[in-house]
C-alpha cells in the first residue's frame, strides 16, 4: 500500500536532501516527491509518496522525520479524507484530420489543449492519478511523444481534521535541555 | 545446470568476482556484518592475499597506495557501522586525488536495514559526497554484476573510489554465479573515448605561435600513462615543464626542460615561467588553488589549453581558451606530429636567470648547528640513488620532500595532495609494497601525521614489509605552526606537539630503529636501516623553527611569494616584489 505524506519544512538550501537522505536511509522507495511554496513564508510543503507495505516501517518514517530540526510538522494522509492530485503534460503527434475528434475528447474529459504546433499538441491533465492514467490511456491509439508527470500533491479536507499541520517553531524544552551548572 | 556456472553463496560470489578482476590482494578487517565473506576467503587463500589491518581507515590507505603505485584498482574490504565510516577519510583522499579504488563493506540484514540496528550505518548515503558512485546490493543475482559494474567506474574515466555495501543475508544468500562479459553500460556514464579533430589543428596552431609556452604537468599525466608524450611534446618545441604535487615524476625531474613544482610551495622561478608565459597546457590537471594564487592575477598574458578527462574540470577554476575533454595520453599522439620542432632559448634563459638568486637562498646553504629537515630529504635522495618509491604524509615535510628528492620515474612519489589526509603515509607504504616487491620504499613522515596511523605498524611487522620509515620530528605540528608565525603574530596555539619515544615505540612493535640528530649520521644510518629485511624506523631529530620558503600566501598571486631570507640579511622576512 502506498504511504502519503505531507512534509512541512524550513524553506533552506539543503532541506531536500536532508528529507531524501533520511528516507533512504530507511531503504524506502520514494515513488513522488513534491515540493513548493505555501501561505506562509519560509516553509516549504512535501508530498512524499513512498512504496512500503510494512506498517511499522510506515509508523518509523513519520516519527523519525519529525524528530528533523528543519521539519515542522508530518501528516500521514494515507488513511485521511484527502485529496490527491497530479497533473501532466501529454504530447502527441497528430494529423490534421485526427484534430477535431481530440479536441472533442479532450473537453469530454475537462482537460484541455494547451499547444498546438508542427503536427503536435500539447494536452494539460489534471486530476486523480487514475483520472490522469486513464486520460493517458485513451490516447493510446495517438503517437504519444513525451509524457511528463508532476508527482503527486496532497490536501486533507475539513477544516478541524486531527492532524492539523503545527506550522510554528516551537520552544525547545528547556527543563531537559539546559545544561547543569553542577552536578 | 550448465558447466559455465556455479551455485555460490554471495559471500564466495565476492571473492570469485574479485578474481575475475585480476585482485591478489586486499585490505581489511573483520566483523559482525561481513563474515560470511571472511567465512568464505578460507576457500580463496591461494588466489587473494589479504591483509589484516590494525584501522579500516588504514585499509583504505593501503589499497589506495597500492592502487597509485600500480596503477591497478585497490579493494578494502570492512564491517557495517563503524568499519564503513572508518572508511570514509580514505574514500575522500581516494576521490580528490582519482585513485581507483574498490571498497566493499558488510551491512546489516535487508530485513532491518533502516531500524538503527547494532553496527547499522546508511553507508552507501554517508559515501555519496567522497565517492564517484555507491551501491547498496539488494538483490544476490545482481552482485556479480555490481562488483564487475564498481571495478569498471573505479578505474575508467578519471578514475575514483567506489563502494559496493551488501547485507549479511545477501552474502548468505545462494544463487548461479555468472560473471557478466557484455560491456558495461551506464545511462549517465561516458568516458570520452575520441578527440574533436578540428581540436587538434587549433592546438597545434597555438603551440607553434607561442613564444613562452608553459606546459602544466598534473597528475593524469601518470593516470592516462602520458609521460613518454608530454616529454615529446617538451623537447619538440622546447616547452619548459611545471609540474603539480601529484604530477611530480610524470615527467624526469632531472630533465633540462622540467622545472619543478609549481604553486604554494613551486620554487620561485618555476611560478614567475607560470606568470610570464604566453600559453600554458594544463595538462591532466584541475588548477586547484594550491596551484593557482590568486585567480585574479593568474597567468594574465597566457591563451590556455586544458586537456582533461573530466568535463566538470573544465572551465571551472580558470577559463580556458581551448578546452579538449579527452584522454591526454591519445590526444597528444594526434597533436605531437602537428608541432612544428623549435628552440625556445631566450624563454629558458630567462627562466633559468630566475633561477639564480633561488639557490642562494636555498636553505642548504645554511649553516646551522641543528639538522634541517630539507637536509634529511636530500641525504635520504642520495642515499637511495634518487630511485626509491617515496610515500610521503602531509604538511612541511610534504613540501620539503617535492622540493628536494628529485623523482626520475613515474609512480615514485605517493602523496595525499588533494584532501592532505595526516596519516596517509605508512599505510599507503604498506599497500605499495605489494606492487613495488623489489623498489626501495621510504616512508618521509613528520611527527604529528605519524601519530595519526601509527597502529598499522603492526600491520607492516606482520606481513614483514619492506618499508623505511623516515620520522623528521620537530616537536610542533609543523606546517600549522608556519601558518601561525607568518599570519596569526606567532601565537602557537596546539601546535607544539609531543611524542611517545619513537625508537622504543618501534621496538615494542619489533622493529629496529635508530635515532640521528647529525649530519653525518644520516647516510651510515640510512644503510643500516636498508640492510633490515622488513620494515625498519629511524627517528631524525630536526630544527624546530625552519620554515618552508617560497610560500604563496593564500588570497595572493603566484609571483607575491614570501621567499626564504637572503642568508646575509638573517630573519627578515621579505615580500619578493616580482621580477616580471
Amino acid at each position: 500500500m502506498k504511504q502519503t505524506l505531507i512534509v512541512f519544512v524550513q524553506d533552506e538550501p539543503g532541506v531536500l536532501n536532508r528529507i531524501s537522505s533520511h528516507i533512504r536511509k530507511r531503504n524506502f522507495n520514494i515513488e513522488s516527491l513534491v515540493a513548493g511554496k505555501t501561505e506562509k513564508k519560509g516553509i516549504t510543503r512535501m508530498t512524499v509518496v513512498l512504496n512500503e507495505p510494512d506498517k511499522t516501517k510506515q509508523k518509523i518514517v513519520v516519527s523519525s522525520l519529525s524528530q528533523l530540526d528543519d521539519v515542522y510538522d508530518v501528516i500521514d494522509a494515507t488513511k485521511t479524507d484527502c485529496h490527491i492530485r497530479e497533473y501532466a503534460l501529454l504530447k502527441i503527434s497528430v494529423h490534421k484530420n485526427d484534430l477535431d475528434k481530440i479536441r472533442k475528447s479532450v473537453e469530454s474529459l475537462h482537460n484541455q489543449i494547451i499547444d498546438e504546433k508542427d503536427n503536435a499538441v500539447i494536452i494539460e491533465l489534471t486530476g486523480s492519478e487514475k483520472d490522469v492514467e486513464s486520460a493517458i490511456q485513451s490516447f493510446d491509439a495517438y503517437d504519444i511523444l513525451e509524457i511528463v508527470r508532476s508527482g503527486k500533491v496532497a490536501m486533507v479536507s475539513g477544516n478541524f481534521f486531527e492532524n492539523k499541520p503545527s506550522l510554528t517553531k516551537k520552544e525547545p524544552n528547556w527543563a531537559t535541555g539546559q545544561i547543569l551548572d553542577s552536578f | 545446470m550448465n558447466q559455465s556456472t556455479k551455485l555460490l553463496t554471495g559471500a564466495e560470489i565476492v571473492w570469485e568476482s574479485l578474481i575475475k578482476e585480476g585482485v591478489e590482494v586486499v585490505f581489511g578487517y573483520p566483523g559482525g556484518a561481513i563474515l560470511p565473506t571472511y567465512d568464505a576467503l578460507n576457500k580463496y587463500r591461494d588466489k587473494v592475499h589479504h591483509v589484516l589491518v590494525r584501522h579500516e581507515q588504514g585499509a583504505t590507505h593501503m589499497a589506495d597506495g597500492y592502487a597509485r603505485s600500480s596503477g591497478k584498482v585497490g579493494v578494502a574490504i570492512a564491517t557495517s557501522g563503524p568499519g564503513a565510516t572508518n572508511m570514509i577519510t580514505g574514500m575522500a583522499t581516494a576521490i580528490l586525488d582519482s585513485s581507483p579504488m574498490v571498497c566493499i563493506t558488510g551491512q546489516v540484514s535487508s530485513s532491518v536495514i533502516g531500524s538503527d540496528a547494532f553496527q547499522e550505518v546508511d553507508i552507501t548515503g554517508a559515501s555519496i559526497p567522497v565517492t564517484k558512485h555507491s551501491y547498496l546490493v539488494t538483490d544476490i543475482k545482481k552482485l556479480a554484476s555490481t562488483i564487475r559494474e564498481a571495478f569498471f567506474v573505479a578505474r575508467t574515466g578519471r578514475p575514483g573510489p567506489v563502494l559496493v555495501d551488501i547485507p549479511k543475508d545477501i552474502q548468505n544468500e545462494t544463487t548461479e554465479f555468472i560473471y557478466p562479459t557484455d560491456p558495461v553500460s551506464l545511462p549517465g556514464y561516458h568516458p570520452p573515448t575520441e578527440t574533436n579533430e578540428s581540436h587538434l589543428q587549433e592546438f597545434a596552431d597555438m603551440v607553434n605561435a607561442a613564444k613562452k609556452p608553459v606546459i602544466l604537468a598534473g597528475h593524469g599525466v601518470l593516470l592516462s600513462g602520458a609521460c613518454k608524450e608530454v616529454m615529446e611534446l617538451a623537447e619538440k618545441a622546447s616547452i619548459p615543464i611545471a609540474t603539480t604535487l601529484l604530477g611530480i615524476g610524470g615527467v624526469p625531474d632531472s630533465h633540462p626542460l622540467v622545472l619543478g613544482m609549481m604553486g604554494m610551495h613551486g620554487e620561485s622561478w618555476v611560478n614567475h615561467a607560470i606568470q610570464d608565459a604566453d600559453l600554458l597546457i594544463a595538462c591532466g590537471m584541475r588548477f586547484d588553488d594550491r596551484v593557482t594564487g590568486t585567480l585574479k592575477t593568474y597567468s594574465p598574458n597566457s591563451k590556455k589549453i586544458h586537456i582533461e578527462i573530466d568535463a566538470s574540470e573544465i572551465n571551472k577554476n580558470v577559463l580556458v581558451d581551448l578546452a579538449v575533454h579527452a584522454d591526454l595520453g591519445t590526444v597528444l599522439r594526434q597533436v605531437n606530429p602537428l608541432i612544428q620542432p623549435s628552440k625556445k632559448l631566450d624563454w629558458v634563459e630567462t627562466i633559468s636567470s630566475w633561477n639564480k638568486d633561488s639557490q642562494v637562498r636555498d636553505i642548504l646553504n645554511i649553516k646551522s648547528e641543528r639538522l634541517m629537515a630539507a637536509q634529511v630529504i636530500r641525504e635520504i635522495w642520495e642515499g637511495t640513488d634518487g630511485k626509491a618509491l617515496i610515500v610521503t604524509d602531509v604538511g612541511q615535510h610534504q613540501m620539503l620532500e617535492a622540493q628536494y628528492y628529485q623523482h626520475d620515474e613515474p609512480r615514485t612519489l605517493l602523496t595525499s595532495g588533494g584532501l592532505g589526509t595526516m596519516g596517509f603515509s605508512l599505510p599507503a607504504a604498506i599497500g605499495a609494497s605489494f606492487h613495488e616487491k623489489e623498489r626501495e620504499i621510504w616512508v618521509i613522515v613528520g611527527d604529528g601525521s605519524f601519530q595519526m596511523m601509527l597502529m598499522e605498524l603492526a600491520t607492516a611487522m606482520q606481513e614483514n614489509v619492506n618499508i623505511n620509515i623516515a620520522i623528521i620530528n620537530n616537536g610542533y605540528l609543523g606546517m600549522v605552526r608556519q601558518w601561525q608565525e607568518l599570519f596569526y603574530d606567532a601565537r602557537y596555539a596546539e601546535t607544539p606537539i609531543s611524542s611517545p619515544d619513537f625508537v622504543k615505540l618501534a621496538e615494542a612493535y619489533g622493529l629496529p630503529a635508530y635515532r640521528v640528530d647529525s649530519l653525518d649520521n644520516i647516510i651510515p644510518t640510512m644503510k643500516l636501516s636498508q640492510k633490515t629485511k622488513g620494515p625498519s624506523l629511524i627517528e631524525f631529530i630536526v630544527e624546530e623553527h625552519d620554515m618552508v620558503y617560497p610560500m604563496v600566501p593564500a588570497g595572493v598571486g603566484l609571483h607575491e611569494m614570501i621567499q626564504r631570507p637572503h642568508p646575509k640579511n638573517g630573519q627578515t622576512k621579505n615580500q619578493e616584489k616580482s621580477v616580471l
